[in-house]
């Protein structure tokens, strides 16, 4: 949701004509699979009531998948609708899911973690130029300066291993990778720094936990940082419980989040959380060799323990 | 009474009240967004957008502590906050949707237990509405019984005139007394003429028989249909004007500590948690159809009033895009056809 610098750049228009094209093989092969009775809910977008909004759709008549769209303003990350908190969707059977690039690789962290299995799901891919962020009005086209700030350095615009894949491309334009930048400039400061630049954002935090219940990988049945017999995390909206959630929330993620930036999108306090998982993401990289991808992979890099890890960190 | 005010008074006016020992909570700019936070000067003021957070938090805080508590061999000594030391408070730049909203809340922290931390910040505040120039397609006050000029629950009202400054009108007499005390600032109306107020997008709800349908479907597939959509995330009852469901929390050690009254949401897995187990509404469906219930059934039934004022929040930063003025008119729509 910050999106700040991103007002820097002269404003392009990003050509999304293939979405058109992408929604129409979306309808079809939703209501393909359908009729035939393969899957029995398509999980998808439809338009929301205010002119150019999109929401999350479950569709489960053919007659239905004529609602389907895709357009810059489907920004949500749908695979949190297979996960456990939602476990009423799948009771019915197999289903189809619209995925972005960003989105497969939480289905397949999904897969990763035995979440979900590869043949219970259909995934009707779509090739995406990219979405709008937060603070975009809602009437207004995806421009290089409402973009998602995850989409300025995507790299799974047409995504592979899906069951289909919805329109297709033309060139993208060269976007300039401002959350990287973001991270650099954060990593350059002093730990003290550092700090009071968090303890900033997180003084704002209002514990509406949005950023925990959109996240595909905040599936447990119980949240740590709800418990109260006893309390663990301080539930309270104040510095120190606001520090401790967010904390335990980016050390929780490390090795499985899929970098979708739902969390920061949903918060409503435009607390900048990717920039964690994105610096937890690349100790990752750094350390195992780990990153998040579009194949399912059996263990994470914290939940595996080979002879050769580096344990230079044991003191 | 009505009077003018320029735009350079107004903030000189801030630092009059805050000269005199007050509290000035107004929409300031804070980094991203706009919120309504206590002003240092009058420069701070920023009228130009709704807060993304509503103003119920100058009498609701988002969290406070309640009591204290110190345990030793001694004993168990117990320490009271005195809503006495509470400030004076000018709440400046409500919008109707916000100014309205204390009216409608002070049945609900008054009619068997008098909250006396609510209350006695009620009765410290003044507040200065704002009528609203502008909208977005979020929002609906006029669809529930309110409008951009709608000057209830404000002391004083202001209205953006054509050549800049604000006509001042006194709604109660502690807005009245505020003029009067602070005359210097005030100018006679003249014949500047004000700005056109907004037209939300919102179409008329019949809050009447978008009740008669609650009344009686209370089991009903809808509830299923939202919730399987809903996260279960607290976005639209934190940022909402008129939510006002909190929980108890202590929290420090077993040697000293704070009992903390802080906001809840109905939204919430735990909410309804009993202390056994057992969860009476343990699905979604069920949460969320108490935050509609609420709004427009309990809160009618037992006070007489619906529970929302139409400001759009919840619609704008709900991450699965849940449109509360949609869900109202899909059940408005039920009742012609049923």
């Amino acid at each position: 949701m910050n999106n700040m610098a991103q007002k820097i750049e002269a404003t392009t228009p990003i050509d999304t004509s293939s979405y058109a094209s992408a929604t129409e093989a979306i309808r079809a092969e939703a209501a393909r699979l359908l009729t035939e009775g393969s899957v029995t809910a398509v999980i998808g977008y439809r338009s929301g009531k205010r002119a150019g909004t999109a929401m999350p759709a479950i569709v489960t008549s053919p007659e239905k998948a004529a609602e389907l769209i895709f357009s810059p303003s489907c920004v949500n990350n749908l695979a949190l609708y297979l996960t456990k908190a939602k476990k009423d969707i799948r009771k019915t059977g197999k289903v189809a899911i619209v995925a972005k690039g960003c989105d497969i690789k939480a289905l397949a962290g999904l897969m990763g973690e035995s979440q979900l299995k590869r043949e219970e799901v259909v995934i009707l891919a779509v090739a995406c130029a990219g979405v709008k962020g937060s603070g975009a009005a809602t009437g207004e086209p995806l421009t290089t300066a409402n973009i998602a700030r995850k989409c300025r350095e995507c790299t799974v615009h047409t995504p592979q291993g899906a069951d289909s894949v919805a329109g297709s491309l033309s060139t993208l334009p060269e976007l300039a990778p401002l959350e990287a930048e973001e991270l650099a400039r954060l990593e350059a400061l002093t730990p003290a720094e550092r700090w009071s630049f968090w303890k900033k954002h997180f003084s704002r935090c209002v514990r509406c936990l949005a950023c925990r219940q959109v996240c595909p990988f905040c599936y447990c049945e119980q949240c740590m940082c709800d418990r109260n017999r006893p309390q663990a995390v301080e539930t309270t909206p104040r510095p120190a419980g606001n520090m401790a959630w967010h904390i335990v929330r980016a050390m929780h993620l490390s090795g499985r989040c899929a970098s979708c930036a739902e969390c920061e999108r949903a918060c409503p306090m435009d607390i900048p959380l990717n920039l964690l998982n994105r610096k937890m993401a690349q100790e990752l990289k750094e350390l195992y060799g780990h990153e998040a991808g579009l194949k399912p992979k059996e263990k994470g890099p914290l939940a595996e323990y080979r002879e050769d890890d580096d344990q230079s960190f044991i003191k | 009474m009505s009077k003018t005010i320029t735009e350079q008074n107004l903030r000189l006016l801030v630092d009059a009240l805050l000269k005199e020992g007050g509290r000035v909570v107004a929409p300031k700019l804070a980094e991203t967004m706009t919120l309504y936070e206590p002003l240092a000067t009058g420069q701070e003021l920023d009228l130009t957008k709704l807060p993304r957070r509503s103003s119920k938090e100058t009498f609701f805080p988002l969290c406070e502590t309640i009591l204290t508590f110190e345990r030793d061999e001694a004993g168990v000594r117990v320490g009271d906050v005195d809503p006495a030391s509470f400030p004076e408070t000018v709440l400046l730049g409500a919008r109707p949707c916000d100014a309205a909203a204390p009216s409608i809340l002070d049945a609900v922290f008054s009619w068997d237990y008098n909250d006396e931390f609510y209350l006695e910040r009620r009765r410290k505040t003044t507040i200065i509405g704002l009528a609203c120039t502008t909208a977005d397609d979020a929002c609906f006050c006029t669809a529930v019984g309110l409008s951009p000029a709608d000057t209830r629950g404000s002391d004083l009202f202001l209205t953006p005139l054509e050549g800049g400054g604000y006509a001042c009108q006194a709604v109660t007499d502690k807005g009245k007394e505020l003029m009067e005390k602070q005359a210097q600032f005030f100018s006679d109306a003249g014949s500047e003429k004000p700005l056109a107020p907004a037209e939300p997008a919102g179409e008329p709800l019949d809050l009447g028989k978008i009740k008669s349908w609650l009344d009686g479907n209370f089991e009903n597939p809808l509830w299923t249909k939202i919730a399987d959509l809903c996260v279960g995330c607290g976005a639209c009852a934190f940022l909402c004007p008129a939510c006002h469901c909190f929980d108890i929390s202590d929290e420090g050690t077993e040697a000293k500590g704070c009992r903390r009254k802080h906001w809840d949401a109905c939204g919430f897995g735990k909410f309804t948690n009993h202390a056994s187990g057992h969860n009476p509404r343990d699905v979604q469906p069920q949460r969320y159809r108490n935050r509609i219930m609420h709004k427009f059934k309990y809160y009618d039934d037992k006070f007489g009033r619906t529970l929302c004022t139409g400001c759009g929040r919840c619609i704008r930063w709900c991450p699965v895009g849940i449109d509360i003025a949609a869900i109202l008119q899909q059940v408005e729509a039920k009742v012609e056809v049923e």
